[in-house]
């Protein structure tokens, strides 16, 4: 069986440097694969490669056997493919619920079915449970952009799950949070994983959110893999820490 | 074959000219992105300047400095000041809009205030032509050329030769890496107003005499510069150059071989063309879609 | 805010039924044109307010509608058929014009819908066995519906408003379904909307081919209502008007158009004084409006209602001693 992300020798340069230098990694699923390293060392370049949003320079990137360099970011969507953002990306305009059924409603159906179909797509409900999930019921009707910045953090993974994806990446999730919402974002993350078998790979700076939640980790420094292990293995690799604090 | 040479040489004066233009609509998209759809305006509006100064009595080379002057503050300073800048914050599509009706307004402006007659412009030398390899040149042919090739050489020079232009150069590429180096961002992209400012004001001076002045004039100019750009490729200053180039041959070139009803047909048709088989153009490189 | 806007509304509807009782010929004329203009306007500020992108086109394809119209139902086509057909055709157009020019950066459609505007006025001028050149065509019949005629000034005015508040309920229509969730991610963060799996490129291209449409329908309506139509009227002159059109109305907002189609049809007439030097005021406006408030009228109004609920609030806290809202 096929890994559901498989990236081969991926590399991204910029006019002379050289953000991502032949990275090559596997996720099977259900993990929750956490990448890790000091600033600069490429992990967004990584997730922006693998996305769709860039070009990369070099490598193939593979899901679920198929390959898939290249293709659209919405193309990548529609195969089961999602994403949350560093910057936090929701739509402050709309209202929460809006925001999800937003999410969500570019999987149903085909685009002229959806204009002579309900106006919330029949993600009402969904859209409505997705709320629950994430404890935000009492902000359903609120304009995103109102939410404190934790509460618009949970909402950005919640539209992220809203289309039901096999594969989530998460671009630093934990960004920003404090303790007490962080705690709250971790155990969703880990409930919604649970409940859906879905595939995470999760970049991160926090250690305690990374060694909580992972199940395996990669250590990312200047552009290429210097570690790759359980996270506690990881956490006490003298080469890791190294990259960290330097020489 | 004659007059095949003929028109190219023609094709490369009126091209040269096409060059300045582009090359000015280039550099402020590059430093500021400011897609200013008034550029053919600007290239007519210095003429009338200089026509109002004769009118008050003024020999033509000092019409010509005052024109050129009254160019780099009102088309270079102001522009950017008052039109550019109170609107690059709310966005870019703001800005093209702002431009559009900049365009309209300095149409309308010359039409009403100044006349809406085509006015005839004075040449740089007497036409006179000279026999080539049996091919008829004009004099005001090779003149155009030999100024217009100057600018361009001076502007290579200025841009690639000394502090002031690689500064701007800088700039135009990464901002925020330039003023992190040091580089006063703000004056530098003032300066490459005032540089466009000088380009469209030379450029008015050597095309006006072909074409007489009028205010309808901007359309035309204003869609051979982005035409010349787009077709050079956007994001680069010797693109432009080369597409100003082209577009002049191929503009000459058209309007001797083909229906003079359909003129004005060529370049959209190649513009239309260039944007279906290679958007990026002859230099460019495809953009990245960013983050 | 909602309940002003529901009143403005209703007030609205009134008076475009009451007024063509109380003005004289020419005075219909000008509402009349008003209707017909704001469906134009109504398509551009899809392009334009929804989807982001820059039409140069949309006077020509109002001028291709109105030249279809023109040429057919003289031989004896039925209008309804001309109407649609001009639709249709603009739609197609659109889409094909459109394609190539959206799947790159940096406002090229501007520029395309440029060049297209100038060839279909050069088309439009020179192929005269067609559209008999710069002569025009004249003596275009008004349409008559199962014996019902639209001759008059009165009843061509309702023929034109009907037409308006159908296209404006399908349009909202097109707005309240999950399209116009689309369009909103489009225009605030196409990035994210990508990631969401929107078809960015698809749903531009459907706002311009349907604003082209639109176009094409405004166009059919213009030839009966003026009677008389030649290429110069759908040169650039038309589609640089149509989209300040938008802008000074508000671009994004649904009733921007009604409003910016109002002041370009009333803005003549009480500039007659100043001899046409609207168009320079025109432009003008536009510019002051990018510079401070580049949502248009209906921008302006927004925040002059914000301000004052504001300052109603801060009253209301200084009268109550506690915190009116969050």
């Amino acid at each position: 069986m096929s890994a559901v992300l498989e990236v081969s020798d991926l590399r991204k340069t910029f006019g002379g440097i050289t953000a991502v230098d032949g990275v090559s990694f596997e996720v099977q699923a259900g993990e929750i694969l956490g990448i890790i390293g000091p600033n600069g060392s490429g992990k967004t370049t990584l997730f922006n490669c693998i996305l769709g949003q860039l070009h990369p320079s070099g490598g193939e990137v593979r899901i679920d056997g198929s390959l898939s360099t290249d293709m659209r970011p919405c193309d990548l969507n529609r195969l089961g493919v999602s994403r949350t953002f560093q910057l936090l990306q929701v739509f402050p305009r709309l209202s929460v619920r809006d925001n999800l059924i937003l999410a969500g409603q570019e999987h149903r159906g085909s685009m002229l079915s959806r204009l002579f179909g309900r106006g919330d797509a029949g993600l009402g409900e969904a859209a409505d449970r997705m709320i629950e999930f994430f404890r935000l019921s009492h902000l359903a009707q609120q304009q995103a952009g109102a939410l404190s910045y934790g509460q618009q953090k949970l909402l950005d993974a919640a539209m992220a799950f809203m289309a039901g994806p096999r594969l989530v990446l998460l671009d630093e999730p934990a960004g920003g949070v404090n303790l007490t919402m962080l705690g709250h974002l971790r155990e969703r993350l880990a409930a919604y994983h649970a409940e859906r078998k879905a595939t995470f790979v999760v970049i991160e700076h926090q250690m305690e959110f990374v060694m909580a939640l992972c199940t395996r980790v990669l250590v990312l420094a200047q552009g290429r893999i210097i570690a790759e292990g359980a996270p506690q293995e990881v956490r006490a690799n003298p080469i890791v820490v190294e990259a960290y604090l330097g020489r | 074959m004659a007059s095949f040479i003929q028109l190219v040489v023609s094709g490369l004066a009126t091209g040269a000219i096409y060059a300045l233009i582009a090359v000015g609509f280039t550099l402020i998209w590059q430093t500021s992105q400011t897609i200013n759809f008034a550029q053919g305006e600007f290239v007519m509006l210095p003429a009338f300047f200089i026509l109002a100064a004769m009118d008050l009595g003024a020999p033509f080379w000092l019409s010509a400095a005052i024109g050129i002057a009254l160019s780099l503050l009102v088309l270079g300073a102001l522009f950017k000041l008052i039109v550019v800048d109170p609107v690059l914050k709310h966005g870019v599509l703001p800005l093209v809009i702002s431009t559009i009706a900049l365009s309209l307004f300095l149409k309308e402006g010359v039409k009403d205030f100044y006349s809406s007659q085509a006015q005839p412009f004075p040449a740089l030398v007497p036409a006179t032509d000279i026999r080539v390899l049996e091919a008829v040149i004009s004099t005001q042919s090779l003149v155009v050329l030999a100024v217009a090739i100057a600018t361009v050489l001076a502007l290579h020079f200025l841009l690639n030769g000394t502090r002031l232009g690689r500064s701007m150069q800088a700039t135009a590429q990464n901002p925020v890496l330039a003023s992190i180096l040091g580089i006063p961002v703000r004056r530098m992209v003032l300066y490459t107003f005032l540089l466009n400012a000088a380009l469209v004001a030379i450029a008015s001076i050597l095309i006006t005499p072909i074409y007489l002045a009028k205010f309808t004039n901007g359309e035309t100019l204003g869609v051979a510069a982005f035409l010349a750009a787009i077709i050079g490729g956007f994001n680069q200053v010797r693109g432009a150059i080369l597409g100003g180039i082209i577009l002049g041959i191929l503009d000459n070139l058209s309007a001797h071989y083909l229906s003079s009803q359909y003129r004005g047909a060529f370049p959209l048709l190649i513009l239309i063309a260039v944007i279906l088989l290679r958007p990026q153009g002859l230099l460019g490189r495809i953009e990245e879609r960013t983050i | 805010m909602r309940r002003l806007g529901a009143g403005a509304v209703a007030i609205g509807v009134i008076a475009a039924v009451a007024l063509p009782f109380l003005l004289k010929s020419f005075g219909i004329y000008l509402i009349s044109m008003w209707a017909v203009l704001t469906i134009a306007a109504i398509g551009l500020n899809l392009t334009l307010g929804y989807a982001g992108q820059i039409s140069l086109a949309q006077g020509a394809f109002v001028g291709i509608g109105a030249y279809c119209v023109a040429l057919l139902t003289p031989e004896g086509f039925p209008y309804a058929l001309a109407f649609v057909g001009a639709g249709l055709l603009c739609f197609a157009i659109g889409w094909l014009l459109g394609y190539p020019a959206l799947r790159v950066q940096h406002h090229y459609l501007a520029f395309v819908t440029l060049a297209f505007t100038t060839l279909v006025f050069l088309l439009l001028r020179n192929e005269e066995w067609l559209t008999n050149g710069i002569y025009g065509i004249n003596a275009i019949p008004r349409p008559t519906f199962f014996g019902w005629s639209t001759a008059s000034a009165l009843y061509f005015y309702f023929f034109c408003l009907g037409a308006l508040i159908a296209i404006s309920l399908a349009v909202w229509w097109m707005l309240r379904s999950p399209w116009g969730r689309a369009f909103v991610a489009l225009r605030e963060n196409p990035i994210r909307a990508l990631s969401l799996g929107v078809d960015t490129r698809r749903y531009t291209l459907m706002a311009f081919a349907i604003g082209s449409s639109l176009g094409g329908l405004s166009g059919a309506l213009y030839a009966p209502l003026v009677q008389f139509i030649e290429p110069s009227s759908f040169a650039l002159g038309l589609s640089f008007n149509l989209l300040m059109m938008v802008i000074v109305g508000g671009s994004g907002f649904f009733f921007g158009p009604f409003v910016g189609a109002l002041v370009a049809v009333l803005l003549p007439e009480w500039m007659r004084i100043a001899q046409g030097y609207y168009l320079i005021l025109y432009a003008s406006i536009v510019m002051l409006l990018m510079a401070f408030c580049p949502s248009g009228v209906i921008g302006l109004m927004g925040r002059a209602f914000n301000a004052l609920s504001a300052r109603r609030d801060r009253a209301a806290t200084v009268l109550h001693g506690e915190r009116v809202g969050a």
